[in-house]
């Protein structure tokens, strides 16, 4: 399943991004190669030292959707923007995109790279006769082929992201193991695994109720609850590995694994603390009122995935992925 | 009521930890356990742990990152509008729900921008923040969990997980709608 659903990531990514890039590019959309015109007001001129115009660049909200063939600006368009001729002769503009510059501009300043600005050149300028406005002609940068741009950014971006959350577990693993070790030693586990018995061997029947991996599974579940995300993720990496240790088919889940996960990722836990953190910065009046409902809607996930990971373990395709026909594959175990 | 409840979970989640080392390192110190050297042993392994996961998660982001990035969960989210619809799910709220099991940060980033919108206590704010906290990063618990042992085969890990994903948003959506609903 989960190659399925990989591959399908991928590919209808891929797949959706360049039929959008072709459909901008049959369409034109960003209007790439075409002039524009508009007003500039100019507010400084240029002096000895520095040849630029400083203005205000007026476009009719009219012109503009017309010229984009969208009917999304709503007001005049009034931007800061900045004309530069430098000593080719050559005459570039730079328009400064802020908040309430019309929203298509936006999208265009983002996915050229700039976020705060649009680049182009100007083709000709008529200054009135007292110099305070001008008759401009411009063409914007091309945009275009934005989504495989975006796709190789994601693709890079989300690799790198990987590598610093793996390796930022490293401390907090450590002190973990380290600490889950002593209690191992000291016989702890096993005084906390007893009391949870009955729990515990009826949602893995196939882990014997004495093994280190239901004290360090209890652990984890009990961190998720309280909310202490630091540790829960180590003592279930401890499981895990504690769990691997009973796998005849090392690089296959086993139903024990499948079970713990499921409760993993429901997410049960008493306080929802990054949603609060969320609601009280937002200056919610009762940033806890969520609480209740957390805990009914993650209730409803737990006994869900448990029930549907009893009644898919059984099923034949997923039964036959445990018998041992072939040579494992080589997977070091931890 | 409420109030006592989260006054208490807070109190234990601030003392869990300490009094979890105090307690472990204490007992093992009594039963006569070498408890640095042992401490030290376990630790090692944090390193290795850290690393064996890298190619898992690295695999799983990636993915998930060119789909959100070629807009391709922009198409996902307006196929599944009419169905959210039909359940009475606010349309605002369908792309939290579908990137809730897939990314942690961009759901946070969504439930921040509904409530930045439409106020925390608002219906939908509440029942947004509901559904971020009805669910796990089903996706990247998976990759972590399963890539520290090596599981490459994840059998019905997945199917199971995305089930519950899909009942605990229903689970926050039918009890935002009793409570909260207009």
């Amino acid at each position: 399943m989960l190659n399925y659903v990989w591959i399908s990531l991928i590919v209808i990514g891929i797949l959706v991004g360049v039929g959008k890039d072709i459909n901008d590019e049959v369409r034109n959309t960003y209007r790439n190669g075409v002039s524009m015109e508009a007003t500039v007001q100019v507010s400084k001129t240029p002096t000895a030292l520095h040849q630029t115009w400083e203005g205000e660049i007026v476009i009719p909200e009219d012109a503009f959707n017309q010229f984009y063939g969208i009917e999304s600006a709503s007001s005049e368009i009034r931007l800061p923007v900045v004309m530069t001729t430098a000593s080719s002769g050559r005459t570039s503009l730079v328009i400064l995109i802020d908040e309430s510059s019309p929203v298509f501009w936006k999208e265009m300043a983002k996915k050229s790279g700039s976020k705060d600005r649009l680049s182009g050149v100007v083709h000709s300028i008529k200054f009135s006769e007292d110099k305070s406005s001008a008759q401009i002609s411009f063409l914007l940068e091309k945009v275009n082929y934005v989504k495989a741009r975006a796709i190789t950014k994601a693709a890079l971006d989300y690799a790198d992201t990987a590598v610093t959350i793996s390796l930022g577990l490293i401390g907090v693993m450590a002190l973990w193991l380290g600490v889950m070790k002593v209690a191992e030693e000291a016989g702890l586990l096993r005084v906390l695994t007893k009391a949870l018995t009955p729990f515990t061997s009826r949602l893995f029947p196939d882990v014997p109720s004495d093994h280190p991996a239901v004290g360090a599974m209890i652990m984890n579940i009990a961190a998720n609850m309280l909310g202490l995300n630091n540790a829960a993720t180590p003592l279930g990496l401890k499981a895990m590995e504690e769990l691997n240790k009973l796998n005849p088919k090392l690089g296959t889940a086993t139903n024990a694994m499948c079970t713990f996960l499921v409760i993993n990722t429901a997410g049960l836990t008493l306080i929802p603390a990054t949603a609060i953190a969320i609601r009280v910065a937002q200056g919610s009046a009762d940033p806890g009122v969520i609480i209740g409902t957390s805990i009914f809607g993650a209730g409803c996930a737990t006994v869900a995935g448990l029930v549907s990971v009893k009644i898919l373990q059984r099923l034949p395709r997923y039964k036959k992925d445990l018998l041992i026909d072939t040579p494992p594959t080589e997977v070091k175990n931890g | 009521m409420v109030e006592l409840f989260r006054n208490i979970i807070n109190i234990i989640s601030a003392v869990a930890i300490p009094l979890m080392f105090f307690t472990f390192l204490g007992w093992g110190f009594v039963k006569k356990v070498k408890v640095y050297e042992v401490f030290v042993e376990g630790a090692k392994d944090g390193f290795q742990v850290a690393v064996k996961i890298i190619p898992f998660l690295v695999a799983m982001l990636v993915a998930i990152g060119i789909f959100r990035a070629s807009g391709a969960m922009d198409v996902l989210i307006a196929l599944l509008s009419p169905v959210s619809s039909l359940i009475g799910m606010p349309p605002e709220t369908v792309p939290l729900a579908i990137l809730r099991p897939l990314s942690g940060s961009g759901s946070l980033g969504l439930m921040t921008e509904l409530m930045k919108v439409h106020g925390p206590d608002s219906y939908i704010g509440v029942l947004a923040s509901t559904m971020y906290g009805s669910s796990e990063t089903t996706f990247y618990v998976l990759a972590v969990y399963f890539g520290a042992v090596g599981i490459k085969n994840t059998r019905h890990a997945l199917p199971a997980g995305i089930i519950a994903d899909i009942f605990g948003m229903l689970g926050a959506l039918f009890i935002c709608r009793i409570f909260f609903g207009i």
